[in-house]
């Protein structure tokens, strides 16, 4: 039982798990290739984006640093020294180039780096200075020009030099620019709220504050210097970068794209999609446990219900298997058991013409003879009940009271029950239909059923029978006994020919083999098994016959 | 007993001769025949034959076959069957055949030759009446 509820219980697993798979599954996979090809799609895109945004924004601030330049160039080469030297001179050409704001000041500087002129706001903090040693003065001197790191220097602002000179020429002109400049130019290029945009020099120093306030570079953007392609781009699990070299490779624009910022929008879908494959999963885990519960309970009821119908089924094939084979070795046991009595039989003739004083034993012979004649007698009986009946069973069939042919049957027996202290319960149905069967043949299966249940009781006991009709269509008759019972291994062959559980030589074991072929051959059937608390009880199921005229009582 | 004729056939030999000879013993006038295609050849070459006693299983043309054979062809010989197949069918069919009786094996001879005595009584009955009714038409004939 333990073992069959494991059985059904795993079924129950299996179909879960298969119908969990089945459901849930491709959603998943459908959810992650989806997942897959979406974010990279979007990754790729953002890419682009930035690698243009890049372009562009590395093109405005390369035109506008060679504006710059080509401004102090055109100074340069228009004004000779003397006249620059002259503050009044320097104050009108700065008035003329700053209205835009971004050049803060114009300095002069003479070939030993002393200063000649200077507009601009930091006047007080760079009197007297002289440049003569410093790296940018005498870069300035040998390739004409110079761009500076951002820098706050003596101004406490954060700004860039660009400083030029001329061959032809024996000082240099120096202007400091206004680095916002550039903060606005990376502000617009800014892509999504997480998004960055900056420059590094080839430090790793910010030449423009991080927009998000960012003081260092992390490890992995620190190799984006190390690129030596105009262009060049980065992938990580959460950011897109891409860059490019200005002003002569020294600055490194970098736009940095927070793929999740991208993806906002996916992440919103995506979060739908996953609360809705989970809906749907809790959904297809309901319905699949439903569906596995029922369908373990139906095979389990399918089972059942099988193992019922196929037991009686097996039970008639059987019966008829063991029919045939009884018959078949009764008549091979016919042969040599005449053969048998024959020869008894000449010796019992035989025997009166011998001398009595020849033949010692000659009682002892007579004797023996009959012994063999008496024992082929009883095989003979046996032999003859395997083989059938005295005559064909159901041929002669009569209107019948099932509840007097009982009660005849007990008549049979009740002088013995009796004396064994049994009783005979009746719980008959009084409205019984009458029926028509082979009324004899019914009373020697009602007298077996009697019999036996006597057998089983021993002493002191109680024999019910109960006869009642379901809907005029059918007699159920019922012996039960408070007898010790069928043994389980018992119940399988007790209408076995020659299976008996009384002492040898108390019965044939034909009794019920004989009962349940009656039965049989009346269209009914017969079933043995054990009442609830102890004994054993046999229901017999007749058809009933309409009773054909005129209605003759058996009694 | 009144001494009549046996024709015993059974394809068992020793059966077949242990019963003729003990039907011989008993004063009856008994004979065997191994199958139903001989006992009709002896029923054919004999000049009185009272009563057959048949197997019913038999090889080759089996009892009834052979009871079949010799209503038709000795409508006076009695015939009784003997079988270790108590099919009810067979009998049956014996008995609407025309075979006196139907006996199962195993069976003693005191029964057996109780059963072939009153198939041949059948048979003596039969043919005294036979008798009476030709006396009769000779009687009646016209001198």
């Amino acid at each position: 039982m333990e073992r069959k509820k494991r059985y059904y219980s795993t079924i129950t697993r299996r179909l879960l798990i298969i119908f969990f798979c089945l459901s849930v599954l491709p959603i998943a996979c459908f959810g992650l290739i989806t997942k897959g090809s979406v974010e990279g799609i979007n990754i790729a895109k953002l890419k682009e984006l930035a690698t243009s945004t890049t372009a562009h924004r590395a093109e405005v601030i390369s035109i506008f640093l060679e504006e710059k330049i080509n401004l102090l160039n055109m100074l340069v080469t228009l004004y000779p020294e003397e006249y620059l030297f002259h503050p009044k001179n320097l104050e009108d050409l700065f008035l003329a180039i700053a209205p835009k704001g971004d050049i803060v000041d114009l300095q002069v500087i003479d070939a030993e780096g002393v200063q000649h002129g200077y507009i601009g706001p930091y006047r007080s903090m760079i009197k007297g200075k002289r440049y003569d040693n410093a790296p940018w003065f005498k870069e300035t001197l040998i390739s004409g020009v110079h761009v500076s790191d951002v820098f706050t220097g003596y101004r406490n602002v954060p700004h860039f030099v660009v400083a030029v000179t001329n061959p032809l020429k024996t000082f240099v002109l120096r202007a400091t620019i206004n680095s916002s400049i550039f903060n606005s130019l990376l502000h617009s290029a800014q892509l999504g709220a997480h998004g960055d945009a900056f420059i590094i020099n080839r430090d790793g120093d910010f030449q423009t504050p991080s927009l998000q306030g960012t003081k260092t570079l992390l490890p992995v953007e620190r190799q984006l210097i190390s690129f030596d392609a105009q262009e060049g781009s980065l992938i990580t699990n959460t950011y897109v970068y891409t860059t490019r070299w200005i002003d002569n490779d020294r600055w490194l624009l970098v736009v940095k794209a927070n793929i999740a910022d991208s993806l906002g929008h996916y992440f919103r879908v995506r979060n739908q999609i996953i609360m809705l494959m989970v809906v749907i999963s809790i959904l297809a885990m309901i319905g699949a446990t439903t569906a596995s519960v029922a369908i373990s309970r139906n095979l389990e009821r399918a089972d059942k219900e099988h193992a019922a119908l196929s037991l009686p089924f097996s039970q008639v094939e059987k019966m008829a298997t063991v029919g045939r084979l009884a018959a078949g070795i009764a008549h091979e046991i016919n042969n040599p058991l005449q053969m048998i009595t024959n020869q008894a039989g000449w010796i019992a003739e035989l025997l009166p013409e011998e001398d009595p004083k020849q033949l010692k034993n000659m009682e002892e012979y007579t004797k023996a003879v009959e012994q063999i004649k008496y024992h082929v007698r009883r095989a003979g009986t046996i032999t003859h009940r395997l083989l059938g009946f005295s005559r064909k069973i159901g041929e002669q069939k009569e209107n019948v009271k099932i509840n007097d042919l009982i009660e005849e049957a007990i008549s049979f027996v009740e002088q013995e029950a009796h004396f064994q202290s049994i009783l005979i319960t009746r719980r008959f149905d009084d409205n019984l239909p009458l029926t028509m069967t082979d009324g004899p043949q019914l009373q020697q299966v009602f007298l077996n059923m009697l019999n036996n249940s006597m057998d089983a009781i021993e002493q002191n006991g109680e024999i019910i029978i109960s006869t009642r009709s379901v809907d005029d269509k059918k007699l159920i008759i019922e012996f039960s006994d408070n007898g010790p019972g069928i043994t389980d291994e018992n119940i399988q062959r007790i209408f076995d020919p020659f299976f008996t559980t009384k002492d040898v030589g108390k019965g044939t074991g034909l009794g019920l083999y004989i009962s349940y072929n009656i039965i049989e051959k009346l269209g009914g059937s017969i079933t043995a098994g054990n009442r609830a608390g102890d004994g054993a009880v046999f229901t017999i199921a007749l058809p009933v016959a309409k009773p054909g005229p005129p209605p003759r009582i058996h009694a | 007993m009144k001494k009549f004729n046996v024709l015993v056939v059974d394809d068992e030999q020793e059966f077949r001769e242990l019963t003729v000879k003990r039907l011989n013993k008993r004063g009856l006038e008994a004979k065997g025949a191994e199958s139903g295609a001989e006992a009709l050849k002896k029923l054919e070459h004999s000049k009185h034959n009272d009563v057959a006693l048949l197997d019913v299983k038999m090889p080759g043309m089996d009892g009834i076959e052979t009871l079949r054979q010799i209503r038709a062809q000795h409508p006076l010989v009695e015939v009784v069957l003997l079988t270790g197949h108590a099919s009810v069918d067979s009998g049956v069919e014996g008995m609407k055949l025309g075979a006196f009786g139907y006996l199962l094996k195993p069976i003693e001879l005191e029964p057996h030759v109780e059963k072939l005595a009153e198939a041949y009584e059948k048979k003596r009955l039969h043919e005294e009446k036979i008798e009476q009714a030709q006396t009769k038409k000779f009687m009646s004939m016209p001198t």
